[in-house]
């Protein structure tokens, strides 16, 4: 599966994935114990600085993944004219900006691999105490492995029901393709037991 | 051949003795006493004869309700970590057998389970994809490939393991001809002992023995030559209708 | 083992499956996403632990950068947003959901994953929602909760085909709905 990970390298993809992670968590943090609209400002700044590293294709990735947030800006931004609080709504939006492309900006210069290595990390006291995490490696790679088949299962259901119905499937897809999912599980199970199972 | 010190140097055969398998009160197999030691078996049967269910107790993946399945001498259902050495499977669809989405990690992942770490399991998918001429598909995602490939990969991954024996629960049907073909002829090659589930009697021909199961118990079992055409009239016989699946 | 395992994985694929497969439209218009309908399946189907690992495993799934949520979306800024509060409360919703059926199995299911669905996937989901959304945005509660009105007749339905879904799982293959068997 293609994961959010930006193909244009930037010196960020180099920076070890764990120390991202809690540079991100700690700038986070401080971001909503102010309300000081510049230091929110000078934030964003910075943040939008980092994309502009990665050059112009980096930062137009960046924007199309604060897609979800920009109707929120539009409807605090209008509340806050309304309401003539500026100095308010311009820290809400400033904040909401910066941390969310602060997350994505870690999320687009980190490889699946590296996250997944910083998991296992953070996993490593549970082994110590005697607790095996294998299971969840091998749940992870059941997901990635099976989103696709899954997709395609639920693809071929609706494009049946459309064979045989001129309304589009809809939800009553849900029910045949949670059976599948079902019995699937059942078949991968077995073969994976077949190869010595979970340890 | 990493595990080979560890195996038995003969496989030994599979040794059923009075194996009855029991699911929602009907007999599925019904006290069947079997020893197999040909190289190379095949298993036929209508739909709902107890095929697969014979090949899940061979291969340790069900207890038996009652009897003893046993192969090279090990209880396959019980003793799960020598058997993963011993018996290997391949199943019809092999979405229901890749576990992981890329081919290599597939691969590795049986070398994993037989004690080999991370570094030597992936050398050894490597190794097992250049055997077969696709060492490029190492880091493939598995839902690309075609449907004869996913099956190529799931026979790599169990030959990975160096079973003594494999069993094949129909992973032709449903190929096209060249695909059934080239997997053949992969399967032909290969020195473990097979034994083979399928509805195409063709594929047997050059067998060195036949098992003809209805009901859960052995109707016919003998050379090819004389269980096949058996097989093929009494199926060919039956009513043609649709009457009969109704049942 | 094995079979934990493999289900609680096929869940969470199922869950993104959901984000990709059925777009879901209300009568008034208003698309609305299959994924939380999947997490109140996780809840039905799989009981309450194994439902909340499902759901927490699709979300870690989502942290490190799959785009997994409808949409395509995904990635650690879901988790920071506005709507964080919704993506944490799943894997409570999931959790409440699977314990009220494995609990309540005096009715028919239907009803019990129905109601089940009402209070695990909508009442249980909406408070760390609400709550998320009220301090992201710097909104009294009021406000908030106002946000997420919109959303109430949606989920309802959902929960209507959550309770459809899982009792015609449960006459398809009993032993399959694990909040139920055992």
């Amino acid at each position: 599966m293609i994961s959010l990970t930006s193909p244009v390298e930037t010196p960020f993809h180099r920076w070890p994935a764990g120390l991202k992670l809690a540079g991100l968590s700690a700038a986070t943090f401080l971001m909503f114990l102010t309300d000081d609209p510049w230091l929110l400002l000078a934030a964003l700044g910075g943040v939008v600085a980092a994309y502009a590293i990665g050059g112009w294709r980096f930062l137009a990735a960046g924007l199309r993944l604060l897609r979800p947030v920009w109707v929120f800006v539009v409807v605090v931004a209008a509340w806050h004219l309304y309401t003539a609080d500026l100095v308010g709504g311009s820290a809400v939006v400033l904040r909401l900006l910066a941390a969310v492309g602060m997350a994505n900006l870690v999320t687009m210069t980190t490889r699946l691999s590296d996250m997944i290595a910083v998991i296992r990390l953070l996993l490593a006291p549970l082994r110590r105490i005697g607790l095996s995490t294998g299971a969840l490696e091998i749940a992870v790679a059941l997901v990635i492995r099976f989103v696709p088949v899954l997709a395609q299962k639920g693809g071929n259901l609706a494009e049946a029901w459309r064979a045989r119905s001129p309304r589009r499937a809809g939800w009553r897809i849900v029910a045949p393709l949670a059976l599948m999912a079902l019995d699937d599980a059942d078949h991968v199970a077995e073969a994976l037991r077949a190869r010595g199972g979970v340890q | 051949m990493r595990h080979a010190t560890d195996m038995p140097e003969q496989a030994g055969g599979v040794a059923l003795a009075g194996v009855t398998f029991i699911r929602n009160d009907r007999r599925i197999i019904d006290d069947l006493t079997l020893r197999l030691d040909e190289r190379r078996i095949g298993l036929v049967g209508r739909n709902g004869s107890g095929k697969s269910t014979l090949a899940r107790l061979i291969a340790g993946l069900i207890p038996a309700d009652s009897g003893d399945v046993r192969v090279g001498g090990v209880d396959v259902a019980r003793d799960r970590k020598a058997a993963i050495r011993i018996v290997g499977i391949l199943f019809q669809n092999p979405d229901h057998q890749i576990i992981f989405p890329t081919v290599a990690e597939e691969i590795a992942f049986g070398l994993g389970q037989l004690g080999e770490g991370k570094a030597g399991s992936r050398a050894g998918a490597l190794e097992m994809l250049s055997r077969f001429g696709c060492t490029d598909w190492a880091d493939r995602p598995v839902h690309v490939l075609s449907q004869g490939q996913r099956h190529l990969v799931c026979l790599m991954a169990v030959l990975a393991m160096q079973p003594g024996l494999i069993v094949l629960d129909e992973p032709l049907s449903g190929l096209d001809i060249p695909t059934t073909r080239a997997l053949t002829a992969y399967l032909d090659r290969l020195d473990q002992q097979i034994i083979h589930i399928t509805h195409d009697p063709a594929t047997l021909a050059g067998y060195g023995r036949v098992l003809w199961l209805d009901q859960g118990k052995i109707a016919l079992d003998g050379a090819p030559d004389q269980v096949l055409p058996a097989y093929v009239a009494a199926m060919q016989g039956g009513q043609d209708d649709l009457a009969d699946l109704a049942g | 083992m094995e079979r934990n395992i493999v289900l609680i994985a096929l869940f969470a694929a199922l869950i993104a499956a959901l984000g990709l497969v059925p777009k879901l439209t209300l009568i008034s218009g208003v698309p609305i996403s299959a994924q939380s309908l999947g997490v109140m399946l996780c809840g039905t189907v799989l009981g309450a632990k194994r439902g909340a690992l499902a759901v927490l495993l699709f979300l870690l799934l989502v942290a490190v950068g799959l785009p997994l949520l409808a949409g395509g979306r995904g990635g650690l800024g879901m988790f920071v947003g506005v709507t964080a509060g919704f993506l944490y409360g799943w894997v409570i919703a999931a959790f409440v959901t699977g314990w009220i059926v494995e609990t309540w199995r005096s009715v028919p299911l239907f009803w019990s994953a129905f109601a089940a669905s009402v209070v695990g996937g909508i009442i249980v989901l909406y408070v760390p929602g609400i709550i998320g959304m009220a301090l992201v945005l710097d909104k009294p509660l009021a406000v908030a909760t106002g946000f997420a009105t919109p959303f109430l007749p949606g989920d309802v339905i959902k929960a209507v085909i959550a309770g459809l879904v899982t009792a015609a799982l449960y006459r398809a293959r009993p032993d399959s709905v694990l909040s139920r068997s055992r």
